[in-house]
Parts: C-alpha cells; sequence; structure tokens
C-alpha cells in the first residue's frame, strides 16, 4: 500500500483519541541561548507512521527526547505546554513509566549498545521492567524474530555489522512491547542497504504490529515510502505537517528549509518545468514509474551524456598502497591485499560498507597505522620513514566527528595551531591564519569558542585548521554524516575549489548521489579488499558491483535503468537534471 | 561501549563471579596492602594481582597505560623514602658528593628507606590493579545492582559507576586528540618534557568536555531504557552467590583474620629486609 493509500484508507482517523498530544510545547536547554522548541502542536494517531524531516538545529532530537520525557526530567531547562503519551503527561509521570510506552532508538549504535551478548541486550529492558525470567526467553525470541535476528543470541553486539546493530537496538526497544517507538536519525551512520534493512524492518513493525512510529531523518527518499505522515520542523517551530506527497513535491518549502525532495520528485519537477507535465508529482520510485508509464507516449528519449574515461596519469603517483594487509588486535582483517594508486590532482571517493576498511586505509596513508604486510609510499617515500607530523604538512585530515579533532579555547587559536606546531611565528602566521578563516567563512567567528559554534561551522573549523598547512592532500572522512543537505554541500563545495586548485582530494563516504559535480573516481571496497576502481559514471550504474558491498546505486540511476530497459536506450545518467535532459515532449508527425 | 577495550566482561572465571565476590577480592587485597609493611609480602600480594589480572584476561594495553601513568609517581616515592625515611634503618648505601652545591655531604640515601619505599610501591600498585580487576570485569548493570545489593545508596552507587566509567572515557579521549593534534603537525617525539606539560595542559579541557559529552549520552541511553538502578528488578540470569562464590567469600575472610591474627601475634607482616 502505498503512503497516499494508506491515508485515505482511513488508517488513523483523525478525531479519534491521538496516542501523542503535544500542545504549545517549548523548550530551551539549561545552558542554550534560546528556545530549542517554540509552541509546537502535533497530535500523532494510534499506529501512525509519522516522519520528521528539518535542517540541523530544527530541534528534531529535541521533540524526540520530549517524548518520553528525558526531556525535561533528565536534562532540567525550561518546558512550556503539554506532552501527554498514551494519556500520560511527561511531566507528571516518571520516565520510567513512560518508557513502558515509549521505547527510543538513538542515532548512533554504537553508543547505545550497553550489554555483553544479543540477548542480554534485549533482556536489559525486560529486566528494568521487571518481567519475569520465565517470560523473557520468548519475548526475546520474538522481539529478534522482529528485526530478523534470529539466531543471533550469544553474539558479542560488537561482532555485529553497522545495520545489525541498529537492527538490535530496534529489537531492544521492542521487547518491551511498546505503544510507540521513536527513531531518531537511525540509519544515519549505516550503509545504504543497512539503511534498507533498518526501513524495512521499521515498516513491517508498523504494519503488522499497529505499533506506531516516530521516525527523524534526512533520507527523503525512505520517508517518502514509508510514512503516513511528514513534519517539517524548522527553528524550533512546526513548519508543515501533511501526507509525504505534499511535504516532499513542495519544493519551495523544501527549498526554504534546506530539505532534500527525494530524487525522483526533483526529476519529475524539473520535466515539468520542460512542458512535460506528470498528473500528479511523484515521491517514491513505484509512484515515478507509474507516472512515467502514463506520459510514456507523448515522451521521446534523446542521446544522453556518454561514459567518459579517467585521463591516463602521467606522472608517478603521490599515495600509493601495494599489497598492504592489517588485522586488528581483535582479529578483524581490515585490509586485505590492497593495492592502490592515487595522482597528484585527482578527486577520489572510496565507498563501501560499514566496516570495509576505508578509514583503516586512510590511518595507513597518515602513518597512524603500519601496514602488517606490503607498503605504503608517499610522494615516492615509504610512510614508515616519515613521522606522522611531517606527513600532516602534506596531508590534511578531516575525520568523521568533527569535535574529536577540536581542542582549542578560539577558533583562531585552533586553525593556528599547526602552523605554531611547525614553527610559523609573527606576521606570516597572522596572514595565513587570516586565509585559511576567509576561505571558510569563519572570519567573524574567529575569537568564539569552536564547541560553541552550530555542527557545520564546527566542521569547516577542522577544515579550516587542515588547510591552513596549505596540504596537498585533503582527506574527509564521512563529511556529510549528520550534516543537512546545505551543509553537505557547503562542505563538499570546499572540497572541490580545493581540487580545482590542482589539489588532491579523498572523500569516504556512503552518500554516493551527492558526489556527481565533485568526484571523478570511485574506489568500492567491502570486507578488506577493493573491489573495483572506476570513473563515476560507470560506478553509478554498476548495481551488482555495488550491492556487493552492501550499497545501492541512487534512487535516480534505478528510475533511468528502468526507462532504459523500457526504450532499449542507454541512459548513463548521475543525477535527476541529466535524466531530465534526456527526455523530451514528443512532437506528433504533421 | 569503550571499556569493552580494556576489559573483559563475563570471558573469564574470574569475570562470571558474583560482584559481591570480587568486591570481596578487593575488600582482601585492599586489607591485606595495608596490614602488611613488609616488602617480600606485599610484592608477593602485587604479583597475585596481577597474575589475577592476567587470568581475568584484561587487556595489557590497559596495565602497561596505567604502569607508565605511575611512573613518575614512583621514582618520586623510591627518591623521598630512600633519603628522608630513617625510621626503618640507616644503612647508608650512598652520600652525596662533599662538592655538590647544597645537598653536599647532607644527603644519603639508606638501604631500609629504599626498600621501604618499595612497599609502598606494591601496596599502591595492588590498590592500582585491583581497581580494574573488579571494574573492568564487571558490566554497568552488574556493577550498580552488584552495590546497591550490598546496601551502598542507589545514588552513591551510580555517582560511583559513572567515576568508573569515566577513566576509560577519558584515556581513549586522550588517544583521540593527540592524534588529532600529531595531524596538525605536533611532533609530540621531538619534544622535551616542559614543552610536552604544556601540550598535556592544553588537552585537559576539550578532554573533560569530551569524555563529559559521552558520559551524558550513555546516561541518556541508560534513562531510556528504563534503568534506575532499582534493585527491584528481574534478572534474565540468576545472580545467586555460588560454590565459587562463596569459597572467594570465605578465603576472603580467613585471608583477613589470619593475617591480623599473625601480625599482633608474631609480627608476621611488619617491615623486615627481605632474605638477609
Amino acid at each position: 500500500m502505498t503512503a497516499a493509500a494508506r491515508c485515505l484508507s482511513g488508517v488513523h482517523n483523525m478525531d479519534a483519541d491521538p496516542i501523542i498530544r503535544i500542545e504549545n510545547l517549548s523548550y530551551q536547554y539549561p545552558r542554550s541561548p534560546a528556545f530549542v522548541l517554540r509552541d509546537v502542536n502535533l497530535n500523532v494517531q494510534r499506529g501512525e507512521f509519522l516522519g520528521i524531516v528539518g535542517p540541523t538545529g530544527a530541534g528534531k532530537t529535541t521533540l524526540c527526547l520530549a517524548l518520553n520525557g528525558i526531556v525535561p526530567q533528565f536534562y532540567g531547562g525550561r518546558f512550556f505546554g503539554h506532552v501527554t503519551v498514551a494519556g500520560l503527561d511527561t511531566i507528571e509521570n516518571r520516565i520510567y513509566e513512560l518508557a513502558q510506552h515509549v521505547t527510543l532508538v538513538f542515532q548512533d549504535p554504537e553508543t547505545q549498545l550497553i550489554a555483553n551478548s544479543v540477548q542480554d541486550e534485549v533482556a536489559f529492558g525486560l529486566e528494568n521492567f521487571q518481567v519475569a525470567r520465565s517470560e523473557m526467553p520468548q519475548r526475546i525470541q520474538w522481539a529478534l524474530e522482529a528485526v530478523r535476528l534470529k539466531g543471533m543470541l550469544h553474539r558479542h553486539p560488537s561482532e555485529l555489522s553497522g545495520g545489525e546493530k541498529q537492527r538490535l537496538a530496534i529489537a531492544a526497544a521492542l521487547a518491551v512491547q511498546p505503544d510507540v517507538l521513536v527513531l531518531d536519525e537511525p540509519t544515519s551512520q549505516l550503509d545504504p542497504l543497512g539503511k534498507q534493512e533498518v526501513f524495512a524492518t521499521i515498516r513491517e513493525l508498523n504494519e503488522r504490529l499497529g505499533i506506531t512510529v516516530i521516525l527523524a531523518s534526512h533520507a527523503s527518499e525512505e520517508l517518502a515510502e514509508f510514512a503516513d505522515r511528514v513534519a517539517l520542523l524548522d527553528q524550533g517551530q512546526l513548519v508543515s505537517l501533511d501526507t509525504p506527497e505534499r511535504i516532499f513535491s513542495g519544493r519551495d518549502l523544501l527549498a526554504r528549509h534546506a530539505v532534500r525532495p527525494p530524487q525522483v520528485t526533483e526529476f519529475y519537477i524539473e520535466l515539468a518545468r520542460q512542458g512535460l507535465e506528470p498528473p500528479s508529482i511523484p515521491v517514491t520510485l513505484q509512484e515515478a514509474t507509474a507516472a512515467y508509464e502514463q506520459m510514456r507516449d507523448k515522451i521521446a528519449v534523446c542521446a544522453c551524456p556518454a561514459a567518459e574515461a579517467l585521463p591516463p596519469p602521467s606522472e608517478p603517483p603521490l599515495l600509493s598502497a601495494h599489497d598492504v594487509h592489517y588485522t586488528y588486535g581483535d582479529g578483524t582483517r581490515a585490509l586485505r591485499h590492497v593495492t592502490l594508486d592515487i595522482h597528484q590532482g585527482e578527486y577520489v571517493v572510496i565507498v563501501g560498507q560499514n566496516g570495509a576498511g576505508k578509514t583503516t586505509l586512510a590511518k595507513h596513508f597518515l602513518h597512524l597505522l603500519e601496514p602488517q604486510a606490503g607498503e605504503v609510499h608517499l610522494a615516492g617515500r615509504d610512510v614508515r620513514t616519515l613521522a606522522v607530523s611531517d606527513i600532516a604538512q602534506t596531508i590534511g585530515f578531516v575525520a568523521q566527528n568533527p569535535d574529536q579533532q577540536i581542542f582549542s579555547t578560539t577558533v583562531a587559536s585552533e586553525v593556528s595551531f599547526a602552523l605554531q606546531s611547525l614553527g610559523t611565528r609573527g606576521p606570516e602566521l597572522e596572514a595565513r591564519v587570516a586565509e585559511s578563516l576567509q576561505t571558510m567563512g569563519l572570519t567573524d567567528l574567529r575569537d568564539r569558542h569552536p564547541l560553541s559554534l552550530a555542527q557545520g561551522d564546527r566542521a569547516r573549523v577542522v577544515i579550516a585548521a587542515a588547510l591552513a598547512m596549505r596540504p596537498d592532500v585533503l582527506i574527509f572522512d564521512e563529511p556529510t554524516t549528520g550534516q543537512d543537505y546545505n551543509g553537505a554541500k557547503r562542505i563538499l563545495d570546499v572540497s572541490r575549489r580545493f581540487h580545482q586548485a590542482g589539489k588532491t582530494v579523498i572523500v569516504i563516504t556512503h552518500h554516493l548521489y551527492l558526489m556527481p559535480g565533485y568526484a571523478q573516481r570511485v574506489v568500492v571496497m567491502g570486507r578488506g579488499v577493493v573491489l573495483g576502481d572506476l570513473p563515476l559514471r560507470q560506478a553509478f550504474h554498476s548495481s551488482e558491483l555495488l550491492r556487493s558491498t552492501y550499497l545501492a546505486a541512487p534512487q535516480i540511476v534505478r528510475l533511468a535503468q528502468y526507462i532504459s530497459a523500457r526504450e532499449q536506450v542507454p541512459l548513463p545518467i548521475l543525477t535527476p537534471k541529466e535524466l531530465a535532459a534526456c527526455l523530451r515532449l514528443r512532437r506528433t508527425s504533421p | 561501549m569503550t571499556w569493552r577495550r580494556f576489559g573483559s566482561v563475563g570471558e573469564s572465571r574470574f569475570g562470571r563471579l558474583d560482584f559481591r565476590s570480587k568486591l570481596m577480592v578487593m575488600a582482601a587485597a585492599t586489607a591485606l596492602a595495608f596490614l602488611w609493611e613488609s616488602p617480600t609480602l606485599n610484592g608477593l600480594l602485587t604479583l597475585s594481582v596481577l597474575g589475577l589480572c592476567l587470568l581475568a584476561r584484561i587487556r595489557l594495553s590497559y596495565l602497561s597505560h596505567v604502569l607508565r601513568l605511575m611512573l613518575p609517581f614512583y621514582v618520586l616515592l623510591l627518591l623521598t623514602h630512600g633519603i628522608w625515611n630513617t625510621n626503618v634503618g640507616r644503612t647508608v648505601l650512598w652520600t652525596a658528593p662533599q662538592g655538590w652545591w647544597l645537598i653536599g655531604g647532607s644527603i644519603q640515601l639508606t638501604l631500609e628507606g629504599l626498600v621501604y619505599g618499595l612497599m609502598i610501591i606494591f601496596r599502591t600498585l595492588t590498590l592500582v590493579l585491583v581497581i580494574p580487576l573488579v571494574v573492568l570485569t564487571s558490566s554497568l548493570d552488574e556493577l550498580i545492582v552488584g552495590l546497591v545489593r550490598i546496601r551502598v545508596p542507589y545514588k552513591v552507587a551510580f555517582v560511583f559507576s559513572a567515576t568508573l566509567r569515566f577513566v576509560p572515557l577519558l584515556l581513549q579521549e586522550i588517544q583521540t586528540i593527540t592524534e588529532a593534534q600529531r595531524l596538525r603537525g605536533l611532533a609530540l617525539e621531538k619534544m622535551n618534557l616542559l614543552q610536552r606539560l604544556r601540550v598535556y595542559s592544553r588537552i585537559a579541557v576539550p578532554l573533560l568536555l569530551g569524555a563529559m559529552t559521552k558520559s551524558q549520552q550513555l546516561d541518556t541511553v541508560l534513562a531510556a531504557k528504563a534503568f534506575s538502578g532499582s534493585p527491584d528488578r528481574t534478572y534474565l540470569h540468576e545472580h545467586t552467590m555460588g560454590t565459587a562464590d562463596r569459597l572467594v567469600v570465605v578465603l576472603g575472610v580467613a585471608a583477613i583474620a589470619t593475617a591480623l591474627a599473625l601480625r599482633a601475634t608474631t609480627g608476621i607482616g611488619g617491615f623486615q629486609l627481605p632474605g638477609w
């Protein structure tokens, strides 16, 4: 059933007694300067699947935490209005009582797993709720079955893949048999197939067991497909609350609030602009193919961009790994037979499932790890002969979590740290700090404490600090994770400017769909092995290769593949715009 | 979670003991360490605790980390006792030459003082090693519930466990931050002690902030799972005192009683130069 159909079928009668009632909710954290939620009014019906979208800092996480009383009972702060869940007021009832009706799944699979086996993890909540021991095995089995983790009872959670860990977190939440399951960006750290697994699991639980689901996410494609209604939050206010069709096809609304529409929606909006108006703007792949069939006799498919080959490398490689092996202390074989050359001036993306060895490889380039077999060279020199601090002058590294790379008290001192370490002093130091700050648009923030800045700004501080050393290579590890669309674009734009200056860029990411217009070459890794090394366009259309390492072709590529098969025309496109450019209004013969 | 990197919850026979038995081991080791002033006995005690740590599969990296941290403190301890502790004996090993400014002729190292210093080192090492032995082999809920069961008020138990959780978090943060600094051209390996101290003083603030953020995240997660630390809960696994647990408790009590009796009647355990 599509979201629209489910909505119309009256699964939730808006007049019925809602399971969640939020009235005039405003909230300010104890030390935050402004209100994080402002006058939010929202009712959620029993059995509904509500998506929450909005840019970073919109208040999505706070709203999730308000649903089981953690805000304000745990954090304190100023709280106005009422939140009632399953008839219980979230201030008058303790978190413990509320948690029996509402369970939470958080963003980071690592920090929320606390037990030493899959079975104990699920049991933990049951033990707290004093479920009888005799009843536990049955409940644990049921919860694990629901998320397809049956038979893993005795595994250690750290041995699971990212998608499995998150599904375990859901199982633990589920075993309590809550009325409401709240998930705060549950898939942002997962590879694309892990993400699909988690979404499919949640939808099934919602449909089969009637569990009410509240899910905050940046994943527009998935929310469009699965949610009954979508709430758009920005700056703490509920901007809009409607069906996914109306929210995601509202191009101007989304642009105003920095929310990315699903790729197929973007495509049909572009097509409409060319005079090919669909009956209604689709928001899911299924609707998109149906709309294509309806319009098919009006459409002519014409020539498309051809796959471009990468220019042959002329010089010896700047970075090279030759038959590198690395196994971690716990026995994880992170790299096996990895051989890879990267040349000056290339823009390379490294993709692959969680645990494919991407970050481990980057750490070898930086000499933070040493190969147990094989060799790594930087500009012809064995990395083992170079100190980390020396390599840092050639390679700038931006870690996945910018907060782990911030250790100074002002933005300016953060940026000048590297230069001072390298002995730069006086006017030269001043000039280079100023230059770096300006490049990243941080000049006005130079005296602020880095940790007091918004997340996107903090990431830019770390990049400015790396740029100050004037490196030849920049390595970004998952730079767009947890960033909203605009934030992600801003960071990638910096990487492009750096690349246009003739420098080398390496980006590790799950977000392949963001890379057109930036990257040229894709290295596909899986289970410690390089599975493929190919131009971006080719990589987008290598579905088998991508699937073998838990990646998936972007939604628009899948639509192009459908049309391509239908019309027997090759359509090696990268973006919704490119696909729209391949389609024309068919001229009727005179 | 972080302390998995250092610990070995439930992986060893020791790890599977009831938390109360583990606390008994901790109490016995602490009592003996303070009861005895004998360098030989205290040395043996330290070795036994170290052996237990290895049997309980505490990561070697964690142990060596702790030892390196304590090293400067131990050098200081040895010197101060060697020079100033003259209560236990006055066999002079070395006198500062007359020509040395200020200390020439007046500063002497005594054998007894050095040996006493060594005993103090063993004593502190026992304490430093027995804490991870108990903490790193127990899971978080075992720890809090274990404390609550021996009638420690819940609030105190929670603060205690939060403090203990902080240690591995701090160590991990130190590593992350120093890695970030090396990647910004900081060459720690080329620095002298003073320069290094300046670097370390700079990371104190981000270190605490980072560790506190993580600690708070964990608290939020626990609250969301309705964990209140209350002993009114059920258990998937039976937490009863088994034969091994009872044996450990009996042995612990016996060890403390025997040591007390011997010290009082025969003086065994008092300070004595080993061997000769």
